[in-house]
Parts: structure tokens; C-alpha cells; sequence
């Protein structure tokens, strides 16, 4: 991480050099991506891929979001990059309908518009970078609880804030499939966390208090999976009490380890950033064109393409077995 | 007993939402999970005891979340760097003194409304947190979590040390010739200055000593479990705000005490289970919580006589 | 005229603030149109010197302004009101539930909801005038329970879309040149700015401001003015709640957050004292100028872009902005008697 003092150091050069004039002597092609929310780790993870993409390409990448999870800002930030000139910008929309006007407005001042893990509408971008589809996630999820709870008994889902959007497809999806599938199992609440790891410590111990029957808890926030398993952690149900969420490998190696978190359900996410990175690129240069249906993305080799989305593959789930291999 | 009306009344409330879920949803009371959620409050209560006086003086501070934040952060990555326990607890308390400090300089140097003040320090503080650590977790090496000791050692300790700071708080207002100062100040700051007391420098260390529970405080809660979260803190000033106005402490200075506090924190603090005990939706929190506030601010203002208006 | 007239100093002091701002904010727009607007690698002018990125400008700041503007009345009766952005954002939700769920035609809906900003605001001015409470604290709890009712309609999850092309020119396209929210912004900034500055009861609010006892002495209608003000905030805020979401193509429960800061230190910054008894609107407009060309100035500067840096700096700058406001404007308080005792010593 770079300290403030670093920080200030290259402010100080740049705004000495930050003549008019000067900004357009870069070359390069200038790729812009933005994350729902700055800080979330998970949004980090997806930089590190896209940074590595970046420098492979010999792209520019400019990462600039929210701080935390703001449609108005998320407009307010695609305004800046088309003064800038940015060539591509590629975003994780926090409401659709509300960047799609924003976007569009890019498209028409000659930017290449593309989505990754939340999408916009489709007619404000070319394509969308999609990690697994809403339907894949939610089924995953309540596939893994249904295993882990041999079909049986009843859950809790904690969730981020109430108004997060992704979380309410999944949400969708994981009754959907409830309903479908699992006829023995009862989803019994539903608590927001506010995306504060302590928050979701404090419901999930009031949940197995209140619900004496509880068989698992499902977080479906990056910030909850860990706040999920110390709560279970220090109930003393480590085992009785199963937690699976959406989650980052590095947040929960530990709890993974001691045998509190069963299962991690995401997507690399590192290579999320890399592939968007990829297709602006692609889209950009001209290489990446409507109809396509398959993407070359250096070195992670061939993605298909369905329709106007980029498939990333289907979730992927971290456990005990696997999650020292990953790092983010 | 007329004086502590509302202290008692708080109380009242707060017994009956207690006897409700002991009919309604008896499985509130179970040992583990109770002690949990009490040592989950206990920073919270830390606090309140600090914003109690502060408002008592007739000021307020809204900038304690991110002060808890900042401290937070400093006191796990103190922690990480290797520093000992008990240094990191002095150091903590430090901090957040410091920052108290500076909205006390501004408030009781200056003259300028707390309420605007630590309006800035608030934004001031978040978003320098935010440019610094970006969200990024801080990881608590072993033997940090519960300072070394066993969970339910830790979970003591840690309720002990707030009711030891809550009857601290309690006995010096009442008995330390320090605290009627405060109340003193708090009531009529002219009045207090013609018999002797220095309202500049009284105003001031309220807000170091609050600052200085915020530090604590973030001590407090770090240990409880491995990781620090920069974010941790958000809304916290409104909770404890709330839980000290709903107890009592009137926000005109002068009047309330912590016990109040107290009182009006465990209400509050009672909503969240409450709900999800009584199988409520969640999105009635919110609400409930400004309707309390509300409902508490209005007995203020039917019970008492029209005394000084203004923005307190 | 019987009331003691406000001495002429006092005028020339308010005077030079707003002339300080004024310099001040033309500086600072000089600055990034300077720092702020290149040649892209498309070739185009872009940035800060552009039309279309003044207009956005303009389009972004219509609602902290319009809060700024139910602000400035408030302060300088003494009084605060935290619960602005609240109402805004419970407001979007009214609208969005009475179009949507209800059934009801755009102009009804917004009708509908101008009426509930107007009840919010009741709610404070009736607990602040009658109960006597300090308006600190009522619309702190306000302030929550705005929220907390947005919440609570949508069950935190539901956000309000699709509003027809008519209602979305509000706030996304432009009229007779001008963004049209910049027309709804010029109208009610006349509106306040005559209120405060040519009726008696903008003379009352300075009054209140000064002393609120003094001012029942002097039989002034104290407890009318001070519903006047809080109403009008709830209603002033109800518009805005309509232009944001004209302008996002959006309702959701969490519309306007943050906003009050933004608002109160525009206010401040205009130089009407938080103290209340001294104020102008002229400021207020000056201020909230002053920190939009701020906060999108140095969004456009290229070095804070790739320092991926742009909220916080506008976050911290703000903050520091008004904490420099607050000191500035209680300085000369401080200083002039040590000026005195260094004279006369």
C-alpha cells in the first residue's frame, strides 16, 4: 500500500508537471475501470488481474471508484474519464439503469463501453465481462448448503445492506432454488450486515441465539464470511453451525483451516480483471467485434462468448483442499 | 426521585422490552450469546459514557466514528508491528486524546459549534483513513485476540473493564468537584466563569477525554476478534449520541448522567436481536431506532419548563 | 423605525466576505480551467474549459444547492437542520412508490411528494416551536428516522426506474440552453433570496438569530417564522429529491446521503454565521459555487484522476474547507481585542 506521504510526493511532481499540453503526450491507450466500492477487497483482487493485464498489453489503467457503493458517484466518475479522453472504460455498475445514462453519453463521445461483474443496461455498453452469471452464483450457493446440510434443516442468509443489488439476485436465485430443489431446508432470515465485518459477527450471534435450529449461515458479503465464522467461532458451534459465503480466500484461510468455514464459493477474480482488461483492450483496437464468439486473453487462453457476454466460467469453490493455493 | 425521572423511565422501557422477549422470544436469554452481544457494546458503552459528558457540557461530537476508526486501525497495526499489548492500549488512548484534542482546540479555543467542527473532523478523518488504507483489512497477529486470554476470560475482562469505566465515570460526576464543573459549565458557562471555573479549559478536556475512550474503546473492540476492519466505526456516533439522549442526558447541557446512558444504550442496543428474535424484518431498524430517539426527545420537551432554546 | 438598525460596519464586513468569496472562486475557477482542460488524445477539448463540463457542474450542484438554500433561513435563526438529505432521499422514494405502486401521473405524484417534504418539515418545526426542543437534536432524530422510513417503504431493496422521457428532461437535459434543473434552482434562489432579504419576516429570522428572546419581546411572531423556515426546508428538499432522481433516472432509499455536510459548509462558507442574526443568500449561492467548482475541479485535474484519488481529496478538501471557513470567520472575533490591548499597551 502506498503511504499517504508517497502519495503526496507524487502529487507534488505531477502537479508541477500538469501543464496543459502535456497529458496528451502519453500514447498509450488509456483503459479506465471502476470497482462498486474502492476498498472492498474482492474489487482489489480484480485491480491486481487487471494490472498485470495492463502491463502485458502495455495499456494505461486508471482504477477509480466509490468508496463505498454509490450509484451518483459512479456517474460522477465516468463524467471525469470522458473529459479525460479515456479510450475504454470498463465498469461494475451499482445500479443499472442509473450509469447506463452516464455510459451512453461515453459511447457517444467515441468511448468504448464495457461491463464486468454487475452489468449496465445493454444497450450503454459492447459487452459485459461476466464472472458467473447471478443464476450460477445463487444455485452454487444453495447447492453447497444443501450439501453441507444434507438437504435438511434451516438457514440463514446475512447479507451486505438491503439496497445492494447483486445481492438481491443472488438472494433471488438461492430461494429460487430453494424452492425448487430443496423442499426440506427453510430459509428462516434474512440480515444485513452493512458490509461491517463486526455487524455481521454481532446478527450472526443473535441469529443462532434466536434460531436454535440453525444448520447454517450463508454470507453472501465479502465482509460477512469472516464476521459469520468468528460469531460461530466464539458460540462454541464450530462444526454444529456450518458457514459458507461469497468470499476472498485470504479473509478466510483461517477460519477454513480450523474447520469453522466449509466452503468459499467466488470466482477468480483476479482473472475477472485480467479477462476485462483483455476485452477493452480487444474492443479498443477493433480486434473485439459484436457477434464474436470466443476472446483471446493472453495468458489464461480462450473465453467463450454468448450473446454480448464474456463468460468467466462457473463459480469456483474455495475450501480446505485448495484455498492456500490463492492469494487475494 | 422526581430528579432521575427519566433515568428511571428508561429503565422502565428498557425492563419491558427485556420481559416482552423473556414471554415472546425466551431464547434471547441464553448465556453464550447474551455475553456475546454484551462484550459486542461494551467499546459502545466506553464511549457513551465519554459523549455523555461532553454533552452534559453542552457540546456534542460527531466525529467519534471515525476517531474509533482511526484508532483502530493505528492500534492493529501497532499490534502487527510487534509492539506490546499493554503499549499498544497507552498508545490507542493516545491517539484518540490527540484527536479529541483538536476538536477541543477548535470548540474551546475558537468558540466555533462543536456541530460543526467535528462535522469536519469527521469528514476530515474518513476520507484520510480512506486514501490511506483504501479498505484494506488489518491483520492481528496471534495472542492479540482477547488479549492472550481464553474467549471467556477475554469476554469479562472486557465487560468488567466498561463497568469500571462506567463507575468511574458515575462516581467522579457526581463526587469529583471536577465533575460539577462539567455540569456547571454545561448549565450556564457565563455563571460558571464568574464563580471561579474555567469553562475554556473544562470544555476542552471533555473532549480529550472523550477522544481518549474513543481510543480505548477501539482497543476494546480489536481484540475481539482477528482482523480490523478501517471501516468499522461508520454510524457509530449516531448510536452512542442516540443511546445517551435516549437515556437522559439532555442535549442543552447540564442535566443526565451515564447511568441514563447506560440504560438507553441497552435499549438500543436491543433492537437489532430483538427483531431477529421476534422474526421482524430488518428493515424496520432503522426506523425504530429514530422513533425512540424521537419519543425520548419529546418526553424531554413535554416534561421540562421552556428553558434555554438554542442549538445547544 | 423604531428597532436599532444593525450598524454600517456591519454591512462592510458582510460586503467584504462575499467580495473575498467572489475573488476567491473566481482564483480557484481560473486555476482548473488553467490545470484542468486539455487536448485528449482524440484531439478534443476536454475538461474543466469545456461547456458541457460547466453544465455538468451546474447539473451536479442543483441539489446541495437547493439544500444550501432551505439552510440559509434555518441558520440564521440560530437554528440547524440535519435531516435535509434524509428527506431528500425519502422524498425520491414517496415520488418513485406514487408513480410506480400508485398509479399516479408524474405531475400528481410530484405534487404528492412536494406535500410530504412539507410534512417532514412540519414534523421538525412542530416539535422545535411547540415542545421548544433544541433543533439540534430533533433533526438528528429526524435525521434517522427520514432514513430509516425510506428504508422501511422500499424493504431497503426496492429502487424506482423507468420514469417516462418527460420527467427525465428535469434533470438530464436542457432548456432554452441551461440545464433545466438550473431554471427550478434560479427560481427558488430568488424565491429565498426575497424572502430573506425583502420581506419582514427575512428581518424577523435575523432577529431570532440575535436573540429569540428578545425577539418575543419585541412581539415578533417567533413561532410562525420558525415553522415558515423548517417547512419551507422540508418542501425545498422534496424538490430536490425530484430532480435527483431526474436526474439519476433513479429513486433509492439511499438518495442524498451525505449531502447536509456539502450543504452546511456552502452556508458557512458564504459567510452567514452559524450562529445565526447574520447571513445572505448571495453568499450561500457564492458558497455552494465555491465548492462545486471545487469538488469538480479537481476531479478534472489529470494528476488527481490517476492518483484514483478523486473522492477522498474532494472528501478531505471539504472538510478542511470548512474547518478554514469556521476559523476565518471567528478570527477577527479573537483577534481584535489582543489588536486593542497591543494598541493601547
Amino acid at each position: 500500500m502506498k503511504s499517504l506521504l508517497s502519495r503526496l510526493a507524487v502529487l507534488a511532481v505531477l502537479l508541477a508537471a500538469s501543464v496543459p499540453g502535456l497529458a496528451a503526450a502519453d500514447a498509450r491507450l488509456m483503459i479506465a475501470m471502476m470497482p462498486k466500492a474502492k476498498g472492498n477487497a474482492y474489487f482489489l483482487s480484480c485491480k491486481a488481474g487487471a494490472d498485470q493485464a495492463a502491463k502485458e498489453l502495455g495499456v494505461e489503467l486508471l482504477f477509480d471508484g466509490p468508496t463505498d457503493s454509490n450509484a451518483a458517484k459512479q456517474n460522477e466518475i465516468v463524467d471525469n474519464w470522458i473529459t479525460l479522453g479515456v479510450d475504454v472504460i470498463a465498469v461494475a455498475a451499482e445500479n443499472k439503469e442509473g450509469i447506463s445514462t452516464a455510459l451512453r453519453k461515453a459511447q457517444q463521445a467515441g468511448v468504448k463501453v464495457i461491463t464486468y461483474d454487475a452489468d449496465a443496461l445493454p444497450d450503454a455498453r459492447s459487452f459485459f465481462v461476466n464472472q458467473a452469471t447471478p443464476q450460477g452464483i445463487g444455485f452454487a450457493l444453495m447447492d453447497e448448503a444443501a450439501r453441507l446440510c444434507h438437504a435438511e434443516g434451516e438457514f440463514a442468509i446475512i447479507t451486505a445492506t438491503l439496497t445492494a443489488a447483486n445481492q438481491r439476485e443472488w438472494e433471488k436465485y438461492i430461494r429460487q432454488r430453494l424452492a425448487d430443489k430443496y423442499p426440506k431446508m427453510q430459509l428462516v432470515a434474512v440480515r444485513p450486515s452493512d458490509d461491517l465485518k463486526d455487524k455481521a459477527q454481532s446478527e450472526a450471534t443473535a441469529l443462532m441465539s434466536a434460531h436454535p435450529d440453525l444448520k447454517l449461515l450463508m454470507a453472501i458479503c465479502t465482509p460477512g464470511v469472516p464476521g459469520a465464522a468468528e460469531a460461530v467461532k466464539q458460540a462454541g458451534k464450530t462444526g454444529t453451525v456450518k458457514v459458507i459465503g461469497l468470499g476472498l480466500p485470504n479473509e478466510n484461510k483461517r477460519y477454513v483451516h480450523e474447520g469453522v468455514t466449509d466452503s468459499v464459493v467466488l470466482w477468480n477474480t483476479t482473472d475477472l480483471g485480467y479477462l476485462t482488461i483483455y476485452a477493452g483492450v480487444a474492443l479498443a483496437k477493433g480486434e473485439l467485434k459484436p457477434g464474436a464468439t470466443s476472446i483471446q486473453a493472453g495468458k489464461l487462453g480462450t473465453f467463450e462468448i454468448v450473446g454480448d457476454n464474456i463468460m468467466l466460467g462457473k463459480p469456483y469453490i474455495f475450501n480446505k483442499d485448495n484455498i492456500d493455493q490463492f492469494d487475494f | 426521585m422526581k430528579r432521575y425521572f427519566r433515568e428511571i423511565s428508561v429503565t422502565l422501557a428498557l425492563g419491558l422490552v427485556l420481559l416482552g422477549l423473556a414471554v415472546f422470544a425466551p431464547a434471547f436469554y441464553q448465556p453464550q450469546p447474551l455475553l456475546s452481544l454484551v462484550t459486542r457494546e461494551a467499546p459502545t458503552l466506553v464511549i457513551a459514557c465519554g459523549m455523555a459528558l461532553v454533552i452534559i457540557c453542552r457540546q456534542i461530537d460527531i466525529s467519534v466514528g471515525s476517531q474509533f476508526s482511526v484508532c483502530s486501525v493505528a492500534a492493529g497495526l501497532l499490534a502487527a508491528h510487534g509492539w506490546p499489548l499493554p503499549l499498544v492500549v497507552v498508545a490507542a488512548a493516545v491517539i484518540g486524546a490527540g484527536l479529541g484534542a483538536v476538536n477541543g482546540v477548535l470548540v474551546a479555543g475558537l468558540r466555533l459549534p462543536s456541530i460543526v467542527v467535528t462535522l469536519a473532523t469527521m469528514v476530515t478523518l474518513r476520507q484520510g483513513l480512506n486514501l490511506l488504507r483504501q479498505g484494506e483489512f488489518v491483520n492481528l497477529p496471534d495472542g492479540v485476540q482477547w488479549f492472550g486470554l481464553s474467549q471467556t476470560a477475554g469476554q469479562w475482562t472486557l465487560v468488567g473493564a466498561a463497568l469500571a469505566v462506567l463507575v468511574a465515570c458515575g462516581l467522579a460526576m457526581r463526587h469529583l468537584a471536577a465533575g460539577r464543573w462539567v455540569y456547571a459549565v454545561g448549565t450556564d458557562a457565563e455563571a460558571a466563569r464568574l464563580a471561579g471555573i474555567r469553562p475554556q479549559l473544562v470544555t476542552f478536556l471533555v473532549f480529550v477525554l472523550l477522544g481518549a475512550l474513543t481510543g480505548l474503546a477501539a482497543m476494546m473492540n480489536i481484540v475481539q476478534s482477528p482482523q480490523v476492519q478501517p471501516l468499522a466505526g461508520a454510524g457509530l456516533e449516531l448510536k452512542v449520541i442516540a443511546a445517551v439522549v435516549v437515556g437522559g442526558v439532555s442535549i442543552s447541557g447540564g442535566r443526565g448522567n451515564v447511568w441514563g446512558a447506560f440504560a438507553g444504550l441497552l435499549l438500543l442496543a436491543c433492537v437489532a436481536p430483538a427483531l431477529t428474535h421476534l422474526r421482524i424484518e430488518a428493515y424496520w431498524e432503522k426506523a425504530i431506532q429514530g422513533a425512540i430517539i424521537l419519543l425520548a426527545v419529546v418526553a424531554d420537551g413535554l416534561r421540562s419548563r421552556p428553558g434555554k432554546g438554542g442549538r445547544g | 423605525m423604531s428597532a436599532p438598525r444593525p450598524p454600517a460596519a456591519w454591512k462592510a464586513a458582510l460586503l467584504r466576505h462575499e467580495t473575498l468569496l467572489l475573488a476567491v472562486l473566481v482564483a480557484e475557477w481560473l486555476l482548473f480551467y488553467h490545470f484542468g482542460t486539455t487536448t485528449n488524445r482524440r484531439g478534443l477539448v476536454v475538461g474543466f474549459g469545456t461547456l458541457d463540463r460547466q453544465f455538468d457542474i451546474l447539473r451536479h450542484s442543483c441539489e446541495i444547492g437547493l439544500l444550501a438554500l432551505a439552510l440559509t433561513p434555518i441558520i440564521l435563526t440560530a437554528g440547524i437542520d440535519l435531516s435535509v438529505g434524509s428527506l431528500l432521499g425519502l422524498c425520491a422514494i414517496v415520488f418513485g412508490k406514487l408513480w410506480h405502486d400508485g398509479g399516479l401521473s408524474i405531475p400528481a405524484a410530484a405534487a404528492l411528494t412536494l406535500l410530504a417534504g412539507a410534512l417532514g418539515g412540519g414534523l421538525n418545526a412542530g416539535l422545535i416551536t411547540r415542545l421548544r426542543l433544541p433543533p439540534l437534536i430533533v433533526t438528528l432524530g429526524t435525521y434517522s428516522l427520514f432514513r430509516g422510513l425510506a428504508e422501511a417503504i422500499t424493504h431497503g431493496a426496492v429502487t424506482y426506474t423507468d420514469f417516462p422521457a418527460s420527467f427525465l428532461f428535469l434533470g438530464q437535459e436542457r432548456w432554452l440552453g441551461l440545464p433545466t434543473q438550473a431554471w427550478l434552482f434560479l427560481l427558488v434562489a430568488a424565491g429565498v433570496w426575497l424572502l430573506v432579504h425583502s420581506t419582514t419576516f427575512g428581518r424577523a429570522f435575523r432577529v431570532i438569530g440575535f436573540s429569540p428572546e428578545g425577539a418575543r419581546y419585541a412581539g415578533l411572531p417567533v413561532g410562525r417564522c420558525l415553522a415558515l423556515v423548517y417547512v419551507l426546508a422540508g418542501l425545498i428538499s422534496a424538490l430536490a429529491g425530484l430532480i435527483y432522481t431526474a436526474r439519476l433516472g433513479q429513486a433509492k432509499a439511499d438518495a442524498g446521503t451525505g449531502y447536509e455536510l456539502f450543504a452546511i459548509t456552502a452556508v458557512v462558507l458564504g459567510g452567514t454565521s452559524i450562529f445565526g442574526g447574520r447571513g445572505s443568500v448571495t453568499g450561500t449561492l457564492l458558497g455552494v459555487a465555491a465548492i462545486a467548482v471545487l469538488k469538480n475541479g479537481l476531479a478534472c485535474l489529470p494528476v488527481v484522476i490517476r492518483m484514483n484519488a478523486a473522492e477522498e481529496m474532494s472528501g478531505l478538501l471539504t472538510g478542511v474547507l470548512l474547518l478554514a471557513a469556521l476559523t476565518g470567520s471567528m478570527l477577527p472575533k479573537i483577534l481584535s481585542p489582543l489588536l486593542r490591548r497591543a494598541q493601547s499597551g
